[in-house]
């Protein structure tokens, strides 16, 4: 890999594997949010934090569906997700037992952050995914951790109690007040952070950009994992792209870009990300 | 046969001048040169890959969102996005010495001098056996404002001037778009193209009800996946009678039965491209069944299934 891919790689990974999982826990969490455990040892084992599955729904055909890693634990991982189309709906009727592919682990991870730093997560929604493992890595070096939870009210707010498990700080916002603060995530993390965290995001587009553009202009170290949607999962077929900073691959800049007096670059989300740093990712429209 | 070893099946293809080891071949735009598949997948058990369109110029492609799913498919709008020729020679090409199978390169270009200019640096990069001219991307437009294969003198015209400049074979890639498609395959005979690739993606579209906007940035796409497989049956069907090229058969081939479904058509190869998106591997269970169904019918090669169901396309080939 040459020096500009390390760059943008926040973290590589282990190679991902196929495997035939089978599912063992189907929960209805929340008003359209549904848990998925699935007893997969191999992929369980090499997960990290940020990264993904892509899973075969059975029946009829569609490519595979990218699902966030939630926990990772023994021989089982498992997965929050909203059921909003075909696919998710056919996931969430799946019976106890039934086997599932996975392919994973996919896509990079997030770094921990530097000796002594404080980490402050922010999730907007389901954006709290990628970081059960990241709290659970960090808690186990004893990282002073704040967990910034927001959704836009108190019944769609998931997943808090496990972290909470594991020790994390959690800060609530809800966008009507039904819970914790009313305001946005972005707003509660400007309030925490300080020079020298390090930020972590995910979640909806409009606060990841937000997030972006506070943690620059504070000169605060930030990582967001993103979400797009994605056509194969592996990096071939060039569907989820984001523009970044960087010299694009050859050298020269490439002819339209959002801010025309710097070079740029598209990455894929799926293969080069998920996670991006926030000084890297550039936000068109 | 009283438990005799029956001889082994024959795989091998020979697409005009293109032999294959055997016909299954993966559709370009889908696999890049494979080494992100080939973590999960053997790469070697492919007749070939078609690499990703590359074109004179440097390009984005297309805004976000470029894929959207669709019943049993996919539409898609990439818009070609590629470092262009000078960095696939730098950067890409050496590396295809690594790929353990044969390689179709494939080009894209927006003016005939574009493609012949591009296809004339592809000679003798490790690997590449063919050339495929993907004249055919629902997803931009030709210099004229259409796509190339809409019409039978555009066709004529970039195969003819590909033919002048490259010395590998040239493979055509067409587009279901058309009202007839034999007179587009005709005029790319005509003009010296080796084989056919048919069909590309199907012109489609996804709203976004409840946004009340498309749902790619392009808003048109091109459909892939199984939803298109009977329109590409067909196109092969049609094609296979009218010209003596070789036709690659693909549009939505996921199984076994679909493969022998295309070669029974007239194909003598089969792409898989959307396919892989559910099975890393299906390029294994394709080729796999391909061999049991010529050994089940009691033929010495697959290349034998080709238009077993096309009785004017048999009957071209018996007179050949």
């Amino acid at each position: 890999m040459n020096g500009r891919r390390e760059r943008l790689n926040v973290m590589a990974s282990a190679a991902p594997v196929l495997e035939a999982a089978a599912l063992v826990t189907r929960e209805y969490i929340a008003p359209g949010f549904w848990y998925l455990g699935c007893r997969a040892p191999k992929i369980a084992r090499a997960a990290r934090a940020a990264q993904f599955v892509a899973i075969d729904v059975p029946g009829e055909f569609s490519p595979r569906l990218p699902l966030g890693i939630w926990t990772a634990e023994a021989d089982q991982v498992s997965f929050l997700f909203r059921e909003w189309g075909d696919r998710t709906t056919r996931l969430a009727r799946l019976h106890h037992n039934a086997e599932v592919s996975l392919l994973g682990p996919l896509g990079n991870a997030f770094e921990a952050p530097p000796e002594g730093a404080r980490a402050i997560i922010a999730a907007g929604g389901l954006g709290i995914v990628p970081f059960w493992l990241l709290v659970k890595t960090l808690a186990a070096s004893a990282v002073d951790m704040h967990v910034v939870v927001g959704a836009r009210s108190k019944e769609l707010i998931v997943g808090v109690d496990a972290l909470t498990e594991l020790g994390a700080k959690i800060h609530l916002c809800t966008d009507d007040g039904s819970a914790g603060r009313k305001g946005s995530v972005v707003d509660e993390v400007r309030d925490v952070a300080r020079t020298g965290d390090v930020v972590y995001g995910c979640g909806p587009r409009a606060m990841l950009k937000a997030l972006c553009e506070f943690a620059n202009a504070a000169g605060v170290a930030c990582q967001i994992s993103m979400e797009e949607t994605f056509g194969c999962s592996m990096g071939t077929c060039w569907g989820c792209v984001v523009p970044v900073k960087r010299e694009s691959a050859q050298g020269t800049q490439y002819p339209r870009a959002p801010d025309e007096r710097r070079a740029y670059d598209v990455a894929r989300v799926c293969a080069d990300g998920t996670v991006f740093r926030a000084a890297d990712v550039l936000w068109p429209g | 046969m009283n438990g005799e070893l029956q001889p082994p099946v024959d795989t091998t293809v020979d697409l005009g001048g293109i032999v294959l080891k055997n016909p299954v071949i993966a559709a370009s735009g889908c696999y890049n040169r494979g080494a992100e598949y080939g973590r999960v997948a053997d790469l070697s058990a492919w007749g070939a890959i078609t690499l990703k369109s590359v074109t004179r110029q440097p390009r984005l492609g297309n805004d976000m969102p470029r894929v959207a799913n669709t019943p049993a498919g996919m539409v898609n709008a990439i818009g070609l996005q590629g470092p262009g020729i000078e960095y696939f020679l730098k950067v890409e090409a050496p590396k295809l010495a690594d790929v353990p199978t044969a390689i179709i390169a494939s080009v894209a270009g927006f003016t005939t001098l574009e493609f012949a200019d591009v296809a004339a640096r592809l000679d003798g990069l490790p690997n590449v056996v063919a050339i495929e001219l993907d004249i055919s991307c629902p997803n931009v437009e030709s210099e004229g404002g259409a796509c190339f294969a809409a019409d039978p003198d555009a066709t004529a015209a970039v195969v003819r001037a590909v033919k002048r400049r490259a010395r590998l074979p040239v493979i055509a890639k067409l587009t279901p778009n058309v009202t007839d498609l034999r007179p587009i395959a005709l005029a790319a005979e005509a003009a010296g193209a080796n084989a056919l690739s048919l069909i590309n993606s199907v012109r489609g579209m996804v709203i976004d009800v409840e946004q009340t906007r498309p749902m790619l940035a392009n808003a048109t796409g091109g459909l892939t996946g199984p939803a298109i497989r009977p329109i590409a049956v067909a196109a092969v069907w049609d094609v296979a009678q009218a010209v003596k090229l070789p036709v690659i058969g693909m549009g939505g081939i996921a199984s076994g039965r679909d493969a022998v479904e295309f070669m029974l058509a007239g194909a003598s190869a089969v792409s898989i491209g959307t396919a892989v998106f559910r099975d890393p591997q299906a390029h294994l269970r394709v080729a796999r069944a391909l061999s049991e169904e010529a050994q089940r019918r009691g033929l010495a090669s697959v290349r034998a299934l080709a238009g077993l169901a096309n009785p004017t396309f048999a009957a071209q080939r018996a007179r050949r």
